[in-house]
């Protein structure tokens, strides 16, 4: 076995080192160099471990639905290569050479759905309303590169999608993973964009790399591998006071009557503590009537059409 | 070779013109067209025929970019193409092992089994392929020929199972389609039409004349009462230019009315195309498929004073979302809209959407 590889702290590192570099794919790259430092000789041995190091993996990173989109292809990638062994070691040989390339392709995928936009660079004038992203300052973070590209970008509240939603003539998302339906999995706050653009009329797209699609068909947002007992778990009341209220609470009550109020103040817990202690959640599930078109590396589909999609793969 | 050239130009300047319109003469015309082009031409690898007939499905597509059919047909044709030499290749080749295990068949040589490395998309160009190629490719182009012939027949045997007796259709202006589909159905059935008569075209007065002929109880009204009736009507049939990959149509001015009516009073929207009409494009905005015609029929050039006030457009087509259509009949069965992914997968290539050579 190959113990002495750590496959999570070379994920991790991946990711460190190249920050461009989507989860999936620094997943599947890996997996390549585990196979590469594998001791296994027989072919159960092998599959055995690359198994347990994908569920290594995967429950190594809190939100692991790409993650686990990418593992997923590549063991399928595996096993369907695993029908013609000849001999052990040159087999094993193949699949690292296959694997490198599928790794290539993978990382290619992005910049091919990129040629089906270019919009920027195609000098379409166009403006965009980022939403804040209050939680991870995804939004901060590109608004930054988008301006640098030279577009117009105003960063919006999450809040204030209805708001906005009027002024605009599309909405644009990315993804986490789509599901076998067409819906989408995506950073939370997608799922009240699509109803918010679907109530306005506005198309709703997303953009996805096909090694995103997850053999996964939820049922509604609760039915999703992120979601645990605490999500959303509703803390106990009269615990939280924050110690300095109290104190200066208690100072001045011999003062005022009224600053008996300030001391019975619930110093309600902030959601960012809360989501801090992960019962918030962090991706949510948008369902495929409100999605209008998928942009993919396979090319432009209907939501109808990433099942599609996943059968051919998976036959 | 000028030969060829002399035959593109003259149906280029025929599109441009817009002496050739309607999606049924344009598929007709080109296909003849591509027929001759890829037997008088010399060719023997893929990528040479492939290039020869993108190039003219280009200069065509631009000569009227509304007159979606043209793309349609050069697709069709250029797919067929591919499967030939792809054929070819794979019977020239079953000595390896490897094609006999890919022997599952991948309609689309992009599909995410593509991500794992193993298939070419792009036929080789050193093949030897069998001299019984040429003729197969010709052979099966003239299949679509025969089913383009064929494309009412195929449609309007399904009538007698939309149409039921006692019922009321409501249908705007004129579709060969649409009559002969009511046509079919008034042989074993007894049902009355509304035909909207589509203004300023009028042309549903046309199809009301033909139904009455063929002994349908007919009754043409004003676009304006077709919200009015709506909720008398037991379904919707449409005939329409061209269909778009999302579903969508680009059906005649008047059609997006009818269809949100019926929507709003619970009416099924039946739309009866040949496949040749569907389109791999989208359409990413509301116009990107229309045309305007003469504005005189809408407010004519005699009233002087107003024209400088005025802004006067005549769309002739709207767009319809896919939200509107409950049902394709196409000559091959009938699908909901959310299944034209797959006839588009089926019948044409994702390297051919746009023709860059």
């Amino acid at each position: 076995m190959s113990k002495d590889f750590d496959v999570v702290s070379n994920y991790k590192s991946l990711l460190l080192n190249s920050p461009e570099l989507s989860m999936p794919v620094a997943a599947i790259q890996s997996l390549v160099e585990l196979i590469k430092h594998s001791n296994a000789t027989t072919m159960s041995e092998f599959m055995l471990s690359i198994n347990v190091a994908s569920q290594m993996l995967k429950s190594s990173v809190r939100n692991s639905i790409s993650l686990s989109a990418g593992c997923d292809l590549f063991l399928r990638f595996v096993t369907r290569n695993s029908q013609d062994v000849a001999e052990f070691e040159a087999w094993k040989a193949t699949l690292i050479v296959r694997g490198q390339s599928f790794v290539e392709k993978a990382d290619a995928c992005r910049y091919k759905i990129a040629e089906l936009g270019k919009a920027a660079e195609n000098h379409k004038r166009f403006k965009v309303f980022v939403t804040e992203s209050s939680q991870t300052h995804g939004g901060i973070r590109s608004a930054k590169v988008l301006r640098a590209a030279g577009i117009p970008t105003t960063i919006i509240l999450d809040a204030a999608v209805g708001y906005v939603i009027d002024k605009v003539d599309m909405v644009l998302v990315g993804a986490e993973g789509v599901v076998e339906n067409g819906g989408l999995i995506n950073q939370i706050g997608s799922y009240q964009m699509a109803i918010v653009a679907k109530a306005a009329n506005k198309p709703f797209y997303a953009v996805a790399e096909s090694y995103k699609f997850v053999r996964l068909f939820p049922l509604n947002q609760y039915d999703l591998p992120t979601y645990n007992a605490d999500t959303l778990s509703f803390q106990e009341l009269n615990v939280d006071y924050d110690s300095k209220t109290n104190e200066s609470g208690s100072v001045s009550s011999s003062a005022a009557p009224s600053s008996a109020l300030s001391q019975t103040a619930l110093h309600m817990k902030t959601s960012e503590d809360q989501a801090s202690q992960g019962s918030n959640p962090l991706v949510d599930y948008t369902p495929p009537n409100y999605i209008t078109l998928l942009f993919t590396d396979l090319g432009v589909l209907t939501p109808s059409g990433v099942s599609d999609e996943l059968i051919k793969l998976y036959l | 070779m000028s030969k060829n050239n002399e035959l593109v130009d003259d149906l280029v300047a025929k599109l441009k013109r817009r002496q050739l319109v309607g999606s049924s003469a344009v598929a007709h015309a080109t296909l003849k067209l591509l027929i001759v082009v890829i037997s008088k031409n010399n060719w023997s690898t893929c990528n040479q025929l492939l290039n020869v007939v993108k190039s003219v499905g280009q200069r065509l597509v631009q000569a009227n970019p509304t007159e979606l059919a043209v793309g349609n047909i050069v697709r069709r044709v250029l797919h067929v193409i591919r499967e030939e030499f792809r054929e070819a290749e794979s019977s020239a080749s079953t000595n390896k092992n490897q094609s006999e295990f890919h022997a599952a068949p991948l309609t689309t040589s992009s599909s995410m089994y593509n991500l794992l490395g193993e298939t070419n998309s792009i036929p080789d160009d050193n093949v030897q392929y069998p001299s019984s190629l040429r003729s197969n490719i010709i052979q099966e182009i003239r299949e679509i020929k025969d089913e383009l012939e064929n494309i009412y027949d195929s449609i309007k045997n399904q009538a007698s199972l939309q149409i039921h007796s006692n019922e009321i259709i409501m249908t705007i202006g004129r579709s060969k389609t649409v009559e002969e589909f009511l046509k079919m159905a008034a042989v074993k059935r007894k049902f009355q039409v509304l035909v909207a008569e589509s203004a300023p075209s009028y042309s549903g007065q046309d199809m009301a004349v033909e139904l009455s002929k063929a002994g349908i109880e007919t009754t043409v009204i004003p676009d304006s009462a077709v919200f009015a009736v709506m909720s008398r009507v037991n379904k919707v049939i449409l005939g329409t230019h061209a269909v778009l990959a999302n579903g969508g149509l680009v059906a005649i001015s008047g059609t997006h009315m009818m269809a949100a009516a019926a929507k709003h009073h619970s009416i099924p929207v039946v739309v009866c195309t040949g496949l040749y009409k569907l389109s791999p494009l989208y359409p990413y905005d509301e116009d990107s498929f229309n045309v305007t015609f003469n504005p005189d029929s809408v407010l004519g050039f005699e009233e002087g004073d107003l024209i400088d006030k005025v802004t006067v457009t005549n769309p002739y087509y709207d767009y319809v979302s896919p939200d509107f259509v409950n049902l394709f009949i196409t000559n091959q069965g009938g699908h909901p809209p959310s299944y034209l992914y797959r006839l588009i997968v089926e019948n044409y290539d994702p390297n051919d959407h746009t023709f860059d050579l």
